[in-house]
């Protein structure tokens, strides 16, 4: 009958309306209320801010490519520091490859060519128009690998070709292009002096060693054999991150077992890993400040939205004798400490990105932040609100009319 | 009009604390009729605000039947018991009750946001409603602002712009002085002649004077003497 029709409603507009004004009755009360969720939001943004923004300075300064590099050289050094020049064994190669955290090792030498004149054609040209003076470099199998090359076609030499001493070349991409080779499919000789050497493909690239580009690299045995080489000069290793350190200390003892400091190594600056542990734990320090500020924030919300509810015991009676549901009084109060949170949240991202901003400004670093972020910092602020404002506006809606009239009779 | 509004049929409310049972109203029957203007009176402590809140359906009865409007609202919901206080009933309390940062307008809209008037109407019934009471001169203010006679009559007001079937006081004019009180009991003499129905409990005899009909309390029960 027509009783059932007459349903008490708040519609959702008017619903925000009261909230608001509720919030704007005692707008100081109401700022201040908020600062907790604002220094709980903005340390938590400034911190993921901040965090991220030094990572990525990590991330651009930390080198894979360096990182994973280990250099062992016989050279006696620019100022001849070492007494004796210890010769790199020929089976180098397969002794640091032996070591745990190698990826691929290779050796090298240059070649003294004496003079000897490389070209594509066998006629001895007068003019020298097809004849160049050309670096030679002796290389091991593994140095492909190692110095992380590529080849635009054709192959790299392996250990057959060494040990046959065959009479192969692998044309770096700049030598290449001066003896106008490009492809390998029909066999091309290259002549460097008298021999002849087959090419077997053109190495497009590499990552180390960048003089192999302009080079003919032939395998070191058909080096040893024609032209008297007496070792290796180089050995380059390639190592999974976070060995080269490792790596660093043993491979003079595995080349060099009598005089390990005869050799010399060049290995990369390793990030220094204590420091990082420091940021790390400050990170972490801070998030759980930000956290505990957040929960202190929450608390604070609950505790004045709780006051406040006592304090208009008679506003919450006068609105259930007006006609207001349980769920009214409980959705009012429920909105107005999620609207306190969602302030604290907005101001508190603002602030944190304004933090995050300015210490990048003193550190000159590029501020980077992901803005979902400074976008989940008021969501995060609203449901902190929201949370806290459950108890009191329950404790609102329970109150019967009646009680609250009379405990409010004052107002 | 001898239409009934509302029906009180053996209606008693006891309060039970721990141990301690107080009978603060025993065995009510009453019938309050259409535009009639009906005043309690009785002493202290003899139960009339505790009538005039289940009336309101503020609070609920311990026994006997309640009908309102021919519906019987004892076994009724809480939902459908707010419904009815939403729409069909006004309720005016001794302290005034007006929220003192809104102004006298936003109050008297209040009793406007739980019940069905479209938000367009509002404030042009808040307005009629203000010049019913002879406040519409005052209807930026502040409550804080005003006497203590008008602040009563805004929130008549508030109740009477729902247009509800029934007004009901709780000591009108009990924070009132005499003068104060007279503009409140003339406004209450204006709207009996619209054909409001007004209930008014008053330990006044001046104020229940005005009255069509008394009904006087004690101790929990009700005498009805003869009509004036
Ligand atoms: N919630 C309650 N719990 C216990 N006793 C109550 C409660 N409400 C009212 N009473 C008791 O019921 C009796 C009637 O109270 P009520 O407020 O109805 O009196 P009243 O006639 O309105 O008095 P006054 O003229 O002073 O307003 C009183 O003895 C009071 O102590
Ligand atoms: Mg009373």
């Amino acid at each position: 009958m027509a009783v059932v029709r007459l349903r008490a409603r708040l519609r959702v507009r008017d619903l925000f309306a009261e909230a608001l004004a509720g919030l704007f009755t005692r707008p100081g009360r109401s700022l201040l209320t908020a600062l907790g969720a604002v220094l709980g939001i903005a340390s938590l943004v400034a911190t993921l801010g901040i965090a991220e923004t030094a990572g990525a300075q990590i991330v651009t300064a930390f080198d894979e490519l360096a990182a994973t590099s280990v250099v062992v050289t016989n050279d006696r050094g620019f100022f001849g520091t070492s007494q004796t020049q210890a010769a790199l064994p020929w089976d180098s190669e397969e002794r640091i490859s032996r070591l745990n955290g190698v990826v691929a090792a290779g050796t090298m030498a240059d070649v003294q060519l004496g003079g000897r004149l490389t070209s594509a054609v066998p006629v001895n040209d007068p003019l020298g128009l097809t004849e160049f003076q050309m670096p030679m470099i002796a290389a091991s199998p593994g140095l492909y690998a190692a110095a992380r090359g590529e080849l635009s076609t054709g192959r790299w030499f392996d250990r057959g070709h060494s040990e046959r001493a065959d009479r192969v070349v692998v044309l770096g991409t700049g030598a290449a292009q001066r003896l106008n080779v490009t492809r390998v499919d029909q066999q091309p000789v290259v002549f460097v002096g008298d021999a002849s050497f087959a090419v077997l493909g053109i190495l497009e690239d590499t990552q180390r060693q960048p003089e192999l580009l302009n080079a003919l690299i032939i395998p070191e045995g058909t080096a040893r054999e024609m032209y008297d080489l007496e070792s290796p000069t180089t050995v380059q290793i390639d190592v999974e991150v976070g060995a080269a350190s490792l790596i660093s200390e043993q491979a003079p003892i595995a080349v060099s077992p009598d005089d390990p400091g005869a050799v010399q190594v060049q290995a990369p600056l390793e990030p220094d890993e204590v420091r990082a542990g420091v940021e790390e734990d400050v990170n972490a320090l801070f998030l759980i400040l930000g956290g505990v500020s957040l929960l202190v924030g929450a608390i604070g919300i609950a505790n004045v939205t709780l006051v406040s509810v006592l304090e208009r015991i008679g506003e919450i009676g006068l609105r259930r004798a007006l006609g207001a549901g349980r769920r009214h009084i409980a959705y009012q109060f429920l909105l107005e400490s999620t609207g306190v949170g969602l302030f604290g949240g907005v101001i508190g991202a603002s602030t944190g990105v304004l933090v995050v901003v300015t210490v990048s400004a003193l550190r000159t670093w590029t501020p980077v932040m992901d803005p979902r972020i400074a976008l989940a910092a008021p969501v995060l602020g609203a449901l902190v609100g929201l949370l806290a404002g459950l108890y009191p506006a329950l404790r609102a809606s329970r109150m019967a009319p009646v009680d609250s009239l009379r405990a409010g009779a004052a107002g | 009009m001898t239409d009934e509004l509302i029906r009180l049929l053996g209606v008693g409310r006891t309060f039970r604390s721990g141990d301690i049972e107080v009978r603060a109203l025993r065995d009510a029957d009453l019938e309050v009729r259409r535009g009639e203007y009906l005043s309690i009176v009785g002493p202290s402590g003899s139960g009339k605000s505790t009538l005039l809140n289940i009336i309101a359906l503020l609070d609920r009865h311990t026994s006997g039947t309640y009908r309102f409007e021919g519906t019987d609202v004892t076994e009724l919901s809480e939902g459908a018991r707010t419904g009815l206080r939403a729409h069909r009933i006004g309720f005016v309390f001794q302290s005034f009750h007006l929220l003192a940062h809104r102004t006298v307008t936003e109050n008297v809209i209040m009793s406007m946001l739980y019940n069905s008037v479209p938000p367009r109407e509002r404030r042009a019934r808040a307005r009629a409603a203000l010049d019913r009471v002879g406040l519409d001169h005052r209807a930026g203010f502040r409550p804080g602002r005003l006497s203590g006679g008008e602040r009563q009559r805004v929130a008549i007001a508030r109740a009477i712009a729902t247009r509800p079937a029934i007004l009901i006081c709780d000591e009108p004019t009990g924070n009132l002085d005499s003068a104060s009180t007279e503009s409140v009991l003339e406004l209450f003499d204006d709207l009996r002649s619209d054909g409001l129905t007004l209930l008014v409990v008053t330990h006044d005899d001046a104020v229940s004077a005005r009255a069509e009909r008394i009904v006087r309390m004690h101790d929990g029960r009700l005498s009805e003497p003869v009509a004036v």
